[in-house]
Formats: structure tokens, C-alpha cells, sequence
């Protein structure tokens, strides 16, 4: 297992280096001159000059990488363009609100998903299984931004039962330890604080969960299926084990294997949600970060959040090769 | 284990009940999007100086929802005959959010950051990658290469300004929000940090800014103006205009800036929101290449401007707040050319004009000075902006529009920057673009265009008598005067066609009936010490 890890660390490499380089293209991939886009229709010729040279645009191209690969090496993720903060400061701020935000998500399409999934299967074809399963093709193809509009729309502006948007309501007075606000306000017994972070965090979540969610009950549904025409389940059946027993203890725990992989993808796919459900729920996490970075044509910004959001999915997906071992042991690694 | 599960899964169910009103006493604004910082001398956006301007105030304000120019700081002011000598005497007793007084010695430190390269503040500034944009733009440069000769406090509440040649825009200079005074004390503190720890003068003091969510301002008792009616100011950033719309709805927030064409009639059909429209401030406009050898004959401009029909262009793609142009600058100007008449729409007359100019079965081809022929393209932009906010929409009517009168022209868009690049070197036949004012003055529209004829920049224009009137208007300093030449800027630039305005945007901003009192300024520049959530 040990040398397992070692491994597949190693192969992370070249992925990571593979990374680097797209990422650091993308200011090159862009039509025109990336210090006029950003300085607009007034600029002067002598402020672009000096911008490009900020950017270091002037240098040879092999040259700028490897400048920008040795900053990698020291953790210099540069400078934000518009406001001159370091990156990596910025990310590290921001990056809790969009952990609580997707760690909210992926327990709301877990706690869901697969009991919709294990239902399916097991009366499957039945009206139940139907319904479940337009629902999840709907769940997969849905815009979220679309979603997000019309849950903000229905449970905000129609209903009022719950904000638009935001972490906290307008002038709630708070001082975060960590930035993960539910944490925090649970650590400082703050209820006050904590149940309006709660209502602010449930329309987000719901829109983020949506694909997730819909992902694993047809996951969990097929994989199941595969897992219930087995011999042994029928020999478990014919043990005469009571019919809960034989599906959650027998069957779900090896259908769940398949679930594992789809759950570590899909983080890399909520990292993604996350940039549209922030800006559409105005919350304060790397998404809405880099989406006004996109806009503003802060390249430091977005360069370095679309590499730490790359390495965060690599990260992720290693997790899950590894924790395969521990949840099924007939998996060994040599 | 399960049970607890289950008692806490209802106790939070419990807790997440029906939300209580907004606090009173509070006026909460949806901006679109994050302040860059709050640094007003080096900032040159609007949602920053949304905020900036609550907290500082300049020597001289806009007046209400005009750009005519009023004391605030400075209490009165008088300029020496030959108008390169301006003395201000600064209101008494007025004094920082951080206590300190503002006086003479205030001011002059706040000219020299803006202004002296070498000035301390100016200098760590240039190095952390910040630029004072507009002080260049605005003076000619910094040192030497400006046009302020000299700053002094000659008494303890007296400045002087000597200029080495009269500007007539100065006042309406000053009154940028650029130009905001800062606490000299407070800006030495923090130095380069000072744009997150902001102190002036102003209606509302800074007490926090959290990223990407809100910045929250106090009321300022002590203000020497109108007292803020309300006790908080808090600018919430809200990116989505749909979002920032449906926030308005829910009554999170009192008013929002940046509605989507297509929203302004949800918010004109909806009983609890108001809508008001910023005085417009933004001509867009079609330019001709002056180096294509066709656009040098005037009838065929004229075609062109007959072949347009405006009226049902701003009718159909500016969502009600649009106006038909009929010159560059827009009405809320004081230069503003009230008699000018529009071109007719007419595809008659020009097809009439186009035999005239020898094209009797219309235009499809353009010849350039050099000889080279191609067809005739049309270049819209491929980003939005206030003066044209569906450019792409506007140039299919457009296009449309000359087809029927026999002029056939291909559209097409680059990247906003190779746009921007090909109109800067002159490479663009025929091309849409536009101007948002900074400070009112009719100077800032027509001079930074037709100044300097023959530019690539402006297609080649080549108009040396306009250029002479707008050079003496921005010499003079009596506005009744210069009020006369900018009229007949306008018509000279009419008469000969040299381009073709299209139309001014009027931005739209929404309200909560409760609020009263907000007064929206061409410039944007908005103050919510008057504003009232009732």
C-alpha cells in the first residue's frame, strides 16, 4: 500500500507538469495583446508597454515558463493584475467558502442519490424507478445557472423563505477563525450566526448538488443492478436473510465501488458548478473569484486558481484510487 | 446515535425559519461587482467609486443630476483674468474621518501625490503597479509635463493653483471623483494598503470591507454637508444581473445599477420597485475611414446617414432608455447643440445621393488610397458597452437599413482587443465605437476626438477648422462663450458628416419604492447622503 501511494504520487508528475504548461499558455491562446484587452480603449501606448513588461510578455516564451515554473516551485502564484494582493493569499481566503459550499453539495447528492439509486434498482422498472430515473436525466442535463436563477426566484423572491445569496445576512456582525462560517459560528456557539448561515448555504447547495446528485442514483441504480444478479445475493437470498439485509449489507457494499470513482470525479465537476453557482448566489469562494477575474482580465488570478483547482482534482482522484484499498479488501495493490 | 442524528436534523429544520426584515436605518446598494480598491486617486472604475465617493469629497461637486459645477470643500473660488490663476478658500472647520483638519497644507499634499513623481506616495504607488491615470489624462502629465505650474496653501484655508495655460475644463476636472481629498495622515500610514483603509471628508465613514461580498460604511456625523439620512450604507456585490434583480425583489436590497435591457419593463410593471435612469453621459457612433477614397465624397456620407433609421434602432435594441443621437455629445451637456436637426430617414434620398456620387447601383466595394479594393466591411464591436448594449443586434439593423438603400456592406468583429488595435492604426473602413464622459465637460467628448485632425486613431479625419474652434473653447473659461463654440462644433461636424451618431444610453438603475431621495448624476458620480429608506 505504502509503495502503492509512492507510485502513484510519481505519476502525478508529468499530470502536474502537463498542467502547468496549459495554464500557463492560456495568456498566449488568447487573441490580441492581453495588456490592451485588460487596459481597454484609453490606454496609451506607453502603459501597455509597461504592463507587458509587468507581465514579463516581452521576454522570450521558453523563458517565461520557465520563470513562471520556478515562482511554482517557491509557491509564487504571482500577483493579482487589478489589485496587486498575492494569489496564493487570495486563494487560500477564499478557498473555505467554496469547500463548505462543496462538501454541503456532494453530502446533500450522497445522502440522496443513493438511496434514489438503491430504490431503482430494487424495484426496478417500477413507477418509482421511472420517476427517479427522468428526474436524474433531467437532474444531469440541467443548466445551473438556470436552476440557480429559479430556485433564488421561487425560495427568495416568491416564497422569502430563503436568501438570494450570500454567506451571511447584511451587517451580521461575525469574525470568522477559519472562513468556513458553519465551523466557526458551531466553535464560538454563535446559533445566531450559524442558522443564518445554514439558510444562506441551502439554495447554493441544492443547485450545486443537482448534477451530482443525479450522477449517482444512475450510478449507484446500474451498479446495483449489475451486483443484484449475482449468485451470491441469491444465495443469500435463498439463506433466507431478510431482503434489507441482503441489499444493504451484501449487495450496496460492493455496488458502492463503482460510486467511489463517480464521487471523485464529481468533485472535479462541483469545482467547476462551483464558478456559476457563486456568481449566481453571489458566494465568496474561488468561483465567483475567478469568474470576476475573467472579467476584469486578471490573468494572474485565473491562471493560478485554474492550476491549484487542477491539482485539487488530481489530489481528489488519487484520494479515491487509495481509499479503494480500504473499502474493498480484495483490492491489492503491487 | 440515530436518535441524536434525528434531533439535530429537526432542530436545525427548527432554526432555519422565515427571515425578519432588512434593519432599518440601513440603505443596502447591489453593485456589479467588486471595487478594485478604495484609493480614489488611482481607481478609474465605477463600482469603486460608487463607493469612494460617500467617503471623500473633492474641492467641487457635479450639482444634483447635472454636470454644472458647485462648492464643497472648497467654499468659493476665483480665477485671475488671463484664467491661469485659481484661488479657492476651503470651507472652516471641517476635519477627516481620523480627526485630522482639513486645511491648505491637506490639499497642496494631496496636488503633489497626484502630481510629483517624486512624492513619496506617488512613488510607492508607481512601484505596486498603480498608475495616477487620470491626474495624466486630465493635467498633461506629471512634473513638468503638466499644466499645473504650482500648488500653495497661501493662507490656512487659501489655496492657489497656477496654471501655465488656462484650462477651461478645470472645475469640472476637479470635480471627478478622482480628485477626491484625502487624509494626508491616514494615506502616510498605510501607505500602498491605504486603498482598504480609506479616510476623506465625506458623508460616510469606511468600517469594513469583506472580499468579494460587501463593503460597509457608517454615517458621519460630523459631516459638514447634508447629514446622511441613514445610519449604515452597505454595497453588497451581487455579479449577476438577473441575481442583483431578483435580490432587489426579495428585499435584500433598496437599489441595484446594471439592469439587463429586457429587465427594465419587470421592474417598471412591479408595484414595489421605481425606476430611475442616470442623465445619459454615452454617444455610440459609426466612423468612416477617411483613407478609403469613396467615404472622402460627401454625398456618400449623406447616403449613409439618410439610409439609417435611428428611431426604431433605439425603439427596438436599447430596452426603453435609449435616445436617437443627432450629435457627438450627449443632452446633458452644456454644449449641447439644442437646434441641430437630424438627418431624415429616408432610403430615397439616399439612393438619390449615391447616383449623385456616382454609385447608381449602390455600394459594395470600397477602394483604399493605395489602390487596393476589396468589399465593403462593416466592423462591429464584439463587447457590450452603455452606448451600444447589444452591438451585434445594432449592426444587423444597421446593416439592414443601408442594404435597402443599395449599401451592401459584410459584418464582421475581432477580440476586443484586436478591435481596438485595428481602429487605433487606422485599419478599420467602416466601424462602430462610442464615448462615456468623465467630468461634463464638452471638451472631454468632442476635443479628445477632433483635436488632432488626421489621426489613424480617428479614421483619418481630417477637419483642421473644427479642431481650431474646440482648441479656442478649451482656451476660454467663460462657459457662455465656449457653450457658443461647442454648438457650432457640433454643427460644423454635422454639416460635413464626419461621422454619424447613433445614439445615447440612459443607464437604468432600480429602487425599492421605500427608498426616496436618491439623485442620479451623469458622471455616476451619486452621493447617499440624501438618500432615505423609509
Amino acid at each position: 500500500m505504502g509503495r502503492y501511494a509512492v507510485r502513484r504520487s510519481l505519476t502525478l508528475i508529468p499530470v502536474l507538469l502537463g498542467v502547468s504548461l496549459l495554464v500557463f499558455s492560456f495568456i498566449h491562446l488568447i487573441p490580441g495583446d492581453p495588456a490592451l484587452t485588460m487596459l481597454g480603449e484609453r490606454a496609451t501606448p506607453e502603459k501597455v508597454g509597461e504592463v507587458r513588461r509587468q507581465l514579463g510578455l516581452d521576454r522570450p516564451i521558453h523563458e517565461q515558463y520557465l520563470i513562471y515554473l520556478g515562482k511554482l516551485f517557491r509557491g509564487d502564484l504571482g500577483s493579482s493584475i487589478v489589485r496587486g494582493d498575492p494569489v496564493l493569499t487570495d486563494l487560500l481566503r477564499r478557498f473555505p467558502a467554496t469547500v463548505e459550499l462543496a462538501t454541503a453539495a456532494i453530502v446533500l447528492a450522497l445522502l440522496f442519490g443513493i438511496p434514489i439509486g438503491i430504490v431503482s434498482a430494487v424495484w426496478r422498472n417500477s413507477l418509482v424507478d421511472s420517476v427517479s430515473r427522468v428526474w436524474a436525466l433531467a437532474g444531469v442535463s440541467m443548466p445551473i445557472f438556470w436552476l440557480g436563477l429559479m430556485l433564488a426566484w421561487f425560495f427568495g423572491v416568491q416564497l422569502r423563505w430563503l436568501p438570494t445569496g450570500f454567506r451571511l445576512d447584511t451587517g451580521t456582525v461575525f469574525d470568522p477563525w477559519t472562513n468556513f462560517v458553519i465551523l466557526d459560528a458551531a466553535l464560538q456557539r454563535n446559533w445566531g450566526v450559524l442558522r443564518d448561515a445554514l439558510r444562506h448555504l441551502i439554495l447554493p447547495a441544492v443547485a450545486l448538488a443537482t448534477i451530482p446528485l443525479a450522477v449517482i442514483a444512475r450510478m449507484t441504480r446500474a451498479s446495483m443492478l449489475e451486483v443484484l444478479s449475482q449468485e451470491y445475493i441469491r444465495t443469500a437470498e435463498a439463506k433466507g436473510l431478510p431482503q434489507g439485509v441482503v441489499i444493504l449489507r451484501h449487495a450496496l457494499r460492493n455496488a458502492l465501488l463503482p460510486v467511489l470513482t463517480v464521487v471523485g470525479l464529481q468533485v472535479g465537476h462541483l469545482l467547476a458548478g462551483a464558478i456559476l453557482t457563486e456568481t449566481i448566489f453571489s458566494w465568496p469562494g474561488i468561483g465567483l473569484w475567478v469568474y470576476e477575474s475573467i472579467e476584469s482580465r486578471d490573468y494572474a488570478i485565473v491562471q493560478g486558481a485554474s492550476l491549484f483547482i487542477a491539482v485539487v482534482f488530481v489530489a481528489v482522484n488519487m484520494l479515491t484510487d487509495l481509499l479503494y484499498a480500504a473499502v474493498d479488501p480484495r483490492i491489492k495493490y503491487d | 446515535m440515530r436518535k441524536r442524528t434525528v434531533t439535530l436534523l429537526v432542530a436545525a429544520v427548527l432554526l432555519l425559519g422565515v427571515a425578519g426584515p432588512a434593519p432599518a436605518q440601513t440603505f443596502v446598494f447591489g453593485a456589479q461587482g467588486e471595487p478594485v480598491q478604495l484609493d480614489p486617486a488611482v481607481i478609474t472604475d465605477g463600482i469603486s467609486s460608487r463607493i469612494t465617493r460617500q467617503i471623500y469629497d473633492s474641492l467641487v461637486k457635479y450639482r444634483g443630476a447635472t454636470t454644472e459645477v458647485e462648492p464643497a470643500l472648497a467654499e468659493k473660488w476665483e480665477v485671475s483674468a488671463d484664467g491661469k490663476v485659481w484661488t479657492f478658500q476651503l470651507r472652516k472647520n471641517v476635519k477627516f474621518q481620523d480627526g485630522n483638519p482639513l486645511d491648505a497644507a491637506a490639499v497642496v499634499w494631496n496636488f503633489e501625490r497626484w502630481w510629483k513623481s517624486a512624492h513619496p506616495q506617488h512613488e510607492n504607488q508607481i512601484k505596486a503597479g498603480q498608475t495616477f491615470e487620470y491626474w495624466e489624462a486630465q493635467f498633461g502629465g506629471f512634473d513638468d509635463k503638466s499644466i499645473v505650474s504650482s500648488v500653495e496653501a497661501v493662507g490656512s484655508h487659501t489655496v492657489r493653483i497656477t496654471l501655465k495655460a488656462p484650462q477651461a475644463p478645470f472645475l469640472a476636472n476637479l470635480a471627478m471623483f478622482v480628485f477626491d481629498i484625502a487624509s494626508p495622515k491616514a494615506v502616510e500610514k498605510w501607505g500602498i494598503e491605504f486603498g482598504k483603509h480609506p479616510v476623506g471628508t465625506g458623508a460616510f465613514r469606511f468600517v469594513e470591507w469583506k472580499p468579494n461580498q460587501e463593503v460597509i460604511l457608517e454615517a458621519n456625523p460630523d459631516y459638514w454637508g447634508v447629514k446622511p439620512k441613514v445610519k449604515r450604507v452597505v454595497v453588497r456585490n451581487i455579479k449577476d444581473n438577473s441575481q442583483r434583480l431578483a435580490a432587489l425583489k426579495a428585499g435584500e436590497i433598496h437599489g441595484m445599477e446594471g439592469l439587463n435591457p429586457d429587465d427594465v419593463k419587470v421592474v417598471k410593471g412591479d408595484p414595489n420597485l421605481q425606476l430611475l435612469l442616470r442623465p445619459t453621459n454615452t454617444t455610440g457612433y459609426i466612423a468612416f475611414n477617411y483613407k478609403v477614397k469613396e467615404f472622402q465624397d460627401k454625398r456618400l456620407r449623406q447616403a449613409f446617414a439618410h439610409a439609417l433609421n435611428k428611431r426604431a434602432i433605439v425603439e427596438a435594441l436599447y430596452g426603453g432608455t435609449g435616445l436617437v443621437a443627432t450629435q457627438f455629445q450627449p443632452p446633458s451637456l452644456w454644449g449641447y447643440n439644442k437646434e441641430l436637426k437630424d438627418f431624415e430617414h429616408s432610403p430615397a434620398k439616399a439612393q438619390d445621393l449615391l447616383k449623385q456620387a456616382g454609385f447608381p447601383r449602390g455600394l459594395s466595394e470600397i477602394t483604399w488610397e493605395d489602390g487596393k479594393k476589396e468589399p465593403l466591411v462593416f466592423w462591429y464591436m464584439s463587447r457590450s458597452r452603455p452606448y451600444f448594449p447589444n452591438p451585434k443586434e445594432i449592426a444587423e439593423a444597421m446593416a439592414a437599413d443601408l442594404a435597402k438603400a443599395g449599401i451592401k456592406a459584410q459584418l464582421q468583429t475581432a477580440e476586443w482587443a484586436v478591435y481596438l488595435d485595428k481602429r487605433k492604426n487606422g485599419q478599420l473602413p467602416l466601424y462602430m465605437l462610442g464615448w462615456t464622459g468623465d467630468n461634463g465637460d464638452p471638451d472631454n467628448f468632442l476635443c479628445y476626438f477632433f483635436c488632432a485632425p488626421g489621426a489613424p486613431r480617428e479614421g483619418f479625419y481630417l477637419n483642421k477648422p473644427l479642431a481650431d474652434v474646440l482648441l479656442r473653447a478649451q482656451s476660454l473659461t467663460r462657459q457662455a462663450e465656449r457653450a457658443r463654440l461647442y454648438r457650432q462644433a457640433e454643427q460644423m461636424l454635422q454639416d460635413d458628416v464626419g461621422r454619424l451618431f447613433i445614439a445615447n444610453n440612459q443607464p437604468p438603475l432600480a429602487f425599492s419604492r421605500k427608498v426616496k431621495g436618491y439623485v442620479t448624476n451623469p458622471t455616476g458620480s451619486e452621493h447617499f447622503n440624501t438618500v432615505e429608506v423609509q
